[in-house]
């Protein structure tokens, strides 16, 4: 019997009315205006087990963002549950929040910490952010100088070293140049061998999905259309996509 | 409530750290880099030194300290006060990418603003030595002050901070209301000698009801001018801030997490 790190249960996560309004606004419309609901994410079960790969592809908006951060606890659910068994959990997607101002290095304190990690455990794993991150010079400098690339590269290297027991990623693989994207697939490859983590990808890629996956899902309008072995529900999907152009 | 504690004791660390992080940015790449920190409250005393002391000629005991303890608590009030309205929709990156207890970016403001109010107390006690103002007991209530300061300051930003997610023009609102507040609050002036004098009965009300106009009273009582202050003002307002903090809190826990979807 294998141990299941999440476990989702009939999830639900609607975005309604919630707009910020204005206060000139509500003065002037007398009568609210009616809430436009709209879900995200509808009934949706499964569970991952202890150490598995599980790949999300779908179109956009068919909800694999939300449903993302519903898992990392950002959002929460409108209904049902979702079960983390205690285990720590970390999204990874671009255009992390950093501090402009202050150097890669103290950036990488900030966020571990925002991880949940101690300054001590950070400080020893440093090191190995920045050898993994590949900055050279640029890790003391001001993170408002980086580029683009460089910035996520950060990011990725400071959720890949700094391992929680889930770790969740949006559409980051493809990030930096060939010699990174090469460094993060082995890295992937590493966390696959690992037992103990579990790793839920956000993918467009097809190919990306085939090579580091055991298993898909194929979100569709909120709903999970297919659930199975990669190759199998990414045959499905490529023939599906096809067809509609 | 435990969950609060124990939030607290987990996101502790970050929030002072967060709070180092902001205070190094604000000065990071200015030329006199940590200088201003000492810089800017000194020019600022002097200002007001020189517009309330030579042009309107005030006659308040110890002027300079006097306006000084008064600014001293308002800016660490206001900068907090202001700060909370957009503080989600600041924090959008971060809030966005972990779950963080949302009180913790307020907590991080807080010590923020104190340290830069350490510094002008430091600035204060300068002047206290300056003036040969003599010293009492007085001035160890200045911790239970400090403290109904804090609370209070905490409940308002909960709340504020709370409603500024969803009413987008609330920061309008707030800055004529402080602004209101700022001159009921008897900054640069005493309300008991300025406003008393001829209507006793508004000075009461003004004095008591407004806790900025109370607390500076206190802390310019204990520290200027060796008075005790009232004991009972300071139980009280000290109460209101609990209550509207667990309020806040309360709130705050119950949405946070929708926080995301509307920003």
């Amino acid at each position: 019997m294998e141990e299941i790190a999440i476990k989702v249960e009939n999830l639900t996560v609607c975005y309604k009315s919630l707009k910020p309004y204005s206060i000139k606004k509500n003065f002037l419309r007398l009568h609210r205006n009616k809430k436009d609901i709209f879900e995200a994410l509808h009934g949706v079960s499964f569970e991952v087990p202890k150490g598995q790969i599980l790949g999300i592809i779908g179109k956009n908006g068919s909800g694999k963002s939300t449903l993302l951060r519903a898992l990392a606890g950002i959002f929460s659910a409108d209904e049902g549950k979702i079960d983390r068994f205690g285990n720590t959990i970390s999204l990874l997607a671009i255009g992390v929040g950093f501090q402009k101002e202050l150097s890669g290095r103290e950036n990488i304190i900030l966020s571990g910490m925002l991880l949940g990690f101690s300054e001590t455990e950070i400080i020893e794993k440093m090191p190995d952010i920045i050898k993994f991150a590949g900055l050279g010079k640029f890790i003391d400098m001001p993170v408002r100088t980086y580029s683009s690339g460089m910035y996520s590269k950060l990011a990725f290297s400071i959720t890949a070293v700094l391992e929680t027991d889930i770790i969740l990623i949006d559409e980051v693989l493809s990030v930096g140049d060939q010699r990174f994207k090469k460094k993060s697939y082995r890295k992937m490859k590493e966390l696959i061998n690992n037992e103990e983590r579990t790793v839920i990808i956000v993918s467009h890629s097809i190919g990306t999905l085939r090579k580091l996956c055991q298993k898909v899902m194929w979100l569709e309008g909120g709903e999970i259309m297919m659930l199975g072995d990669a190759g199998e529900v990414l045959d499905k999907y490529q023939a599906y996509m096809d067809s509609e152009t | 409530m435990k969950r609060f504690v124990s939030d607290m004791k987990k996101y502790y660390k970050y929030a002072k750290y967060s709070a180092k992080a902001e205070l190094k940015s604000e000065v990071a790449g200015s030329y006199l880099n940590w200088i201003w920190w000492v810089l800017e409250p000194v020019c600022l005393m002097l200002i007001y030194a020189f517009i309330f002391g030579f042009v309107f000629e005030a006659r308040e005991k110890y002027f300079t300290a006097f306006i000084y303890i008064g600014l001293t608590l308002w800016t660490f009030f206001n900068l907090n006060i202001k700060s909370s309205v957009k503080m989600i929709k600041r924090n959008r990156a971060i809030i966005g990418k972990v779950y963080l207890p949302k009180f913790i970016l307020i907590e991080s403001k807080i010590f923020e603003n104190l340290f830069k109010m350490m510094i002008s107390f430091g600035i204060v006690l300068v002047l206290l030595i300056y003036y040969k103002i003599p010293l009492t007991w007085n001035v160890l209530y200045i911790i239970p002050l400090m403290i109904c300061l804090i609370v209070l300051t905490f409940g308002f930003m909960t709340l504020l901070m709370h409603f500024g997610v969803f009413v987008e023009d609330l920061g309008n609102v707030v800055n004529i209301g402080m602004r209101l507040v700022f001159y009921l609050t008897g900054i640069m002036f005493s309300i008991e000698t300025r406003i008393g004098r001829e209507n006793p009965q508004l000075a009461l009300i003004l004095g008591k009801f407004n806790p900025m106009a109370f607390l500076i009273t206190s802390f310019r009582d204990c520290l200027l001018y060796g008075k005790t202050p009232e004991i009972i003002g300071i139980l009280i307002w000290l109460a209101i801030g609990t209550v509207l903090s667990v309020l806040g809190i309360y709130i705050i826990y119950k949405n946070e997490n929708n926080y995301v979807k509307v920003i």
